[in-house]
């Protein structure tokens, strides 16, 4: 163990001098730091290991991934097109119980993921849990501060590179230029949850509450032309999810209602005061087999804009996507995948050509759509480090960012591809 | 003639012993601190308790939850074997808990005898263990509290365990 320990450390110490040139300076500051938080942990779990007295009172866990991304054809992570090392994540995060109903918890992450979201840090989840009723069969848990949003497949976990099924999640859902307004929100929620034996388990979750949205997230939704204020007024979601009683599959739907509203810069800006309405439902089933693993998603999106291009500008679309995956676990360690993943932006306008003639020609019609076909494998080196790789064919520009000013220059081809490796280390 | 009927009677004694053996070396104990009353336990609770979807024994004291890491021999045949369960699943449940701030998933240990010893140490915990590294251990200490007796009056001191019985 020790010795895999040493490796590890051996790798990361290669990862972070590979990284020399002045651009990523900060970036080898903070993996020096987490290596450094890493090893003191390392060192104080062994020195616990004669008292776990409160093992579950106080955790502290973590998570550090460096990755390779390359894309042909698109500005999904940069605009030059080459070779990146724009696919960081780390996170650190502690859970102190403080009674026996009321726990702390919180997660700080640094992302890098290039133009697919604000590179930085921030704060994942800071919340106080309260445990309010608790016995064999029921828990009903409310939550207060910065939670994640737990409504969706993967909406919870896809923040952790090996908690998702692929190092790039199905972008028609998990949408990376919406990642920070929907990866959770500052307000209450509620999970309630009971176990049965015959009728199996039943998950109820509700939330409400808002996102912060910074200049560079307006920027990457809106545009570098966007000079005013977005922000999100308020966000209602809710989900249930079913498992009958010791079987392998779980199914699930969703469902989010949000208003959002952009203030034009008074001093100059190229659009005008506007307001977003976004409704969002998706079903989903899970199955799980010793060797077969099968998800999917379906879901219908409402997008009303009222405004923003001229002030009496009116759109009112319907979105629908889905996505089908397997996975294949070989063996103990090795895990493949396949999936495909098929999104348009309006159900009456799939091949995109209404929204190139109402645009004059401005937006091309492969921005009305994205299918994305994918294969990848995963591998287990050790209970906490894997190596995973993948590679996408994507058809259309639909999930592309700027989302509402679209970058047609660089994303002039219908067609583009991408791989990813990364690996990934936690404890 | 006989000799066809000695051979089938013998090659039916190997297998029961090997059968024996097997069941020997497969057998997993499932073993909890000296002070939780509860001695055994259904398919059922022992599939809600790691999954973390039952917190607390039915005194209501709380339920601390130890296991062997995920790539170890003996946790991926508790998973399948006595929760039914695949390793992989309880890794996403409990990746889950501990990454989006929901809840706390159980503390892994990196082998059997730390894991007894954290069950004898902790109040309120459960883990499991092979019979046969139960009873070498119980050879040099006596490690073991039997479900057969007397759970009303939990034998108390350092060096004990319950061991717990499984019903389906």
């Amino acid at each position: 163990m020790l010795k895999l320990k040493a490796n590890t450390a051996v790798y990361l110490i290669l990862i972070i001098k590979k990284l020399s040139s002045r651009r990523h300076f900060c970036v080898r500051t903070i993996l020096w730091a987490f290596l450094f938080i890493s090893t003191c942990l390392s060192v104080t779990q062994a020195t616990a290991e004669h008292g776990y007295i409160n093992a579950q009172d106080f955790q502290l866990h973590g998570f550090i991934s460096q990755g390779l991304i390359d894309v042909n054809g698109s500005d999904f992570v940069n605009d030059d097109g080459e070779l990146s090392t724009e696919l960081t994540e780390l996170g650190l995060n502690a859970s102190y119980q403080l009674t026996n109903t009321l726990r702390f918890a919180g997660q700080v992450v640094y992302l890098d993921g290039g133009n697919r979201y604000e590179k930085g840090f921030r704060v994942d989840y800071a919340l106080i849990d309260w445990s309010a009723y608790n016995d064999q069969y029921w828990q009903a848990n409310v939550y207060l501060g910065r939670f994640k949003n737990n409504h969706w497949l993967y909406s919870s976990s896809r923040v952790v590179p090996f908690a998702r099924p692929s190092i790039i999640l199905p972008q028609s859902v998990y949408f990376d230029g919406f990642r920070d307004i929907a990866v959770g929100s500052d307000g209450a929620a509620i999970k309630i949850s009971h176990s049965n034996d015959t009728l199996g388990n039943f998950d109820f979750t509700l939330s409400y509450g808002s996102s912060p949205i910074s200049d560079e997230q307006t920027n990457i939704i809106l545009g570098d032309f966007a000079l005013g204020e977005a922000e999100q007024d308020y966000e209602t979601q809710g989900s249930f999810y079913w498992q009958p009683s010791f079987s392998p599959w779980r199914f699930g739907f969703s469902l989010l209602d949000s208003d959002f509203n952009y203030e034009k810069n008074t001093q100059a800006d190229f659009f005008y005061d506007s307001k977003f309405s976004l409704q969002f439902y998706t079903i989903n089933a899970l199955y799980e087999g010793e060797k077969w693993e099968f998800s999917g998603e379906i879901y219908q999106q409402r997008f009303v804009m009222n405004g923003f291009y001229e002030p009496d500008y009116h759109v009112d679309n319907i979105g629908q996507g889905f996505y089908l995956q397997s996975r294949y676990k070989v063996n103990k360690a090795l895990t493949l995948l396949a999936r495909y993943e098929n999104f348009y932006l309006d159900k009456d306008d799939k091949n995109g050509k209404k929204l190139e003639e109402n645009s004059a020609g401005q937006v091309p019609y492969y921005f009305g759509f994205h299918k994305d076909m994918t294969l990848g494998l995963n591998y287990d080196i050790t209970s906490n480090f894997s190596a995973r790789m993948e590679y996408h064919w994507v058809n259309g520009a639909g999930r592309l960012t700027p989302v509402v000013v679209p970058n047609k220059l660089i994303n002039n081809s219908e067609n583009w591809q991408m791989w990813a490796v990364q690996l990934m280390y936690w404890f | 003639m006989k000799e066809p009927v000695i051979k089938h009677y013998a090659l039916i004694i190997m297998l029961m012993f090997a059968c024996l053996v097997t069941s020997q070396v497969m057998a997993i104990e499932i073993v909890t601190h000296h002070q939780v009353i509860d001695s055994q336990l259904t398919k059922s609770q022992l599939r809600r308790i790691y999954t973390m979807r039952q917190l607390r024994w039915s005194d209501d004291t709380v339920i601390n939850v130890f296991v062997l890491p995920n790539q170890d021999e003996l946790h991926q045949r508790f998973a399948k074997e006595l929760l039914q369960i695949f390793p992989y699943q309880l890794n996403r449940i409990w990746h889950k808990l501990t990454y989006s701030g929901l809840g706390v998933a159980p503390t892994i240990v990196s082998s059997q005898q730390e894991l007894l010893q954290a069950i004898i140490n902790t109040p309120g915990s459960i883990g499991y263990i092979e019979k046969d590294m139960l009873i070498t251990l119980d050879d040099k200490q006596d490690t073991i509290n039997h479900s057969e007796q007397n759970k009303a009056q939990p034998i108390s001191g350092k060096g004990v365990v319950n061991i717990v019985k499984i019903k389906s």
